[in-house]
């Protein structure tokens, strides 16, 4: 056993001795292959760890939410849905919800606007959401403000500010608080009001809403309830909360437009490299071969010589891309996906990404990286080494 | 020094990097999930649907609640413009 170990530490001190000789060719190899890893593994975290937040703090989304469709386009539904809706079994409650978005012609800046409706389920607790432990506001024209929304409108608890309303005369409004920049992840661009006030603001009358969340007594029915309320109401659509959850795994999915120029650019350089290592030795490397196998060398140790080289150079690459891409993402915010996760948006929430690496995903990325280039390496030398070494030589 | 302990001395400095790192963001975690009851009650008195990620385009900020047409409905033959609409796929819907 000990002289397997021996042999084989001695092949892989020889093919470091040839990586090394080498050196700025194998380096290119190693630092443009890591350069792939990192661009997939950055990618796939910043995926995972979007959809993970949005499972665990979506699963207190309303169960069902309802809005009214017309020529293909949402549209302020009617209150007197709801009524329709109290001779379904199994609904607890249905609550009105008027939200919009605001545009800041002056900043380029978008924000969303929330009527906060009176009845929602853990109202109580919305004082611990609000920086300074302020008491959640209830007068009338008092806002509460995300973080992002207060950064670009320089706004600060007691500061008076106004938003045009569609006939562009003035509503007035006051910062009663600003969200605490733990609830930043959903709250960044948010301007929460009572309903009353968001209902004058956008000129949404008393008889309608935005929409209308609805809550069932067992969460069991959401889907029969969500079918029953789409019979009785078929101007409507209904979105149900495992819905709204798939959804965040849907648009981070492999589908997606970046995902694809990542997966894209991964394959065109791993395939440039397999072709460049496919399409046989140079003489060079043939000639070592043929030398190697003049002083006694078999097959099978030509072979174990390139599968070293080929574990040395995609395990270097895999741990140097891998290692960068956790660090991108969990530390560096992933700074080099923001400009295309957040776009032209003015406001920018901090994004606290914290993924969790599983060994489903490292096996992943391991298979699809390092597997095949192992593959490319041997399999020429395998063609080289099973040449006699005379023909090699040109004898 | 013969050449594969350089290796092995190169490869458990990665690997020792790489639990620093691990370590470090699994604390950075658990300091999220501390957060996970305020943001559930945010999220359920104020009926959120969405993550507050893109807030450039609505059907970027609100996904969930949008229709995957939505980026096409400015106007007729309107086309989707907007940076992060190649990142995020549209929501499908069963």
């Amino acid at each position: 056993m000990n002289a397997i170990i021996e042999k084989q530490c001695n092949i892989l001190d020889y093919a470091l001795s040839s990586l090394w000789r080498r050196r700025l060719k194998n380096g290119g190899i190693v630092v443009v292959f890591a350069a792939v890893i990192f661009l997939v593994a950055s990618f796939q975290l910043v995926t995972s760890a979007l959809t993970e937040s949005a499972g665990r703090v979506l699963a207190a989304a309303p169960e069902i939410t309802l809005q009214r469709m017309s020529a293909g386009r949402q549209e302020a539904i009617p209150l007197a849905h709801a009524d329709r809706l109290r001779e379904i079994f199994g609904i607890r409650a249905v609550v009105p919800r008027v939200w919009g978005y605001y545009f800041d012609e002056v900043r380029g800046a978008n924000y969303t606007v929330l009527g906060v409706a009176p009845g929602m389920p853990q109202a109580e607790g919305l004082s611990n959401a609000v920086a300074n432990e302020t008491p959640w506001p209830t007068g009338a024209g008092q806002v509460v403000v995300g973080r992002a929304a207060a950064a670009a409108l320089e706004l600060q608890p007691g500061k008076l500010f106004s938003f045009f309303r569609p006939d562009l005369s003035l509503k007035p409004l006051e910062v009663a608080a600003i969200f605490r920049s733990e609830t930043e992840l959903v709250t960044a661009d948010l301007i929460a009001m009572p309903i009353a006030d968001a209902r004058d603001l956008f000129g949404i009358p008393a008889t309608h809403a935005t929409d209308l969340c609805i809550y069932v007594a067992n969460p069991a029915e959401i889907a029969t309830i969500a079918g029953k309320i789409a019979k009785i109401l078929p101007d409507t659509r209904v979105l149900t909360r495992p819905q709204i959850q798939k959804t965040y795994q849907v648009v981070f999915g492999w589908r997606s437009g970046f995902a694809s120029v990542c997966l894209l650019a991964a394959l065109a350089a791993f395939a440039i490299l397999a072709w460049d290592k496919a399409s046989g030795l140079s003489p060079e490397e043939r000639r070592e071969i043929a030398i190697l196998k003049i002083l006694g060398w078999e097959t099978s140790d030509v072979l174990g010589l390139r599968f070293w080289e080929g574990i040395v150079v995609a395990g270097l690459a895999f741990l140097l891309g891998t290692t960068l891409a956790y660090g991108h993402v969990v530390f560096g915010e992933a700074a080099l996906f923001k400009p295309v996760l957040m776009g032209w948006s003015v406001l920018q929430p901090t994004l606290h990404l914290a993924p969790q690496v599983t060994l489903k995903e490292v096996l992943l990325l391991l298979a699809v990286t390092v597997l095949p280039y192992l593959a490319v390496t041997v399999i020429p030398a395998w063609r080289a080494a099973s040449v006699p070494a005379e023909s090699a030589l040109g004898g | 020094m013969r050449p594969a302990s350089v290796l092995l001395c190169l490869v458990a400095t990665l690997l020792a990097v790489d639990a620093g790192l691990l370590v470090a963001g699994q604390a950075r975690r658990d300091g999220m999930g501390e957060n996970l009851p305020l943001l559930h009650t945010v999220t359920a008195a104020l009926g959120l649907s969405d993550l507050c990620v893109a807030t450039e385009a609505r059907y970027t900020r609100h996904p969930a609640v949008s229709d995957p047409l939505v980026p096409f409905m400015d106007h007729p033959g309107a086309m989707e413009h907007f940076p992060t609409g190649s990142f995020w796929a549209p929501p499908g819907r069963p």
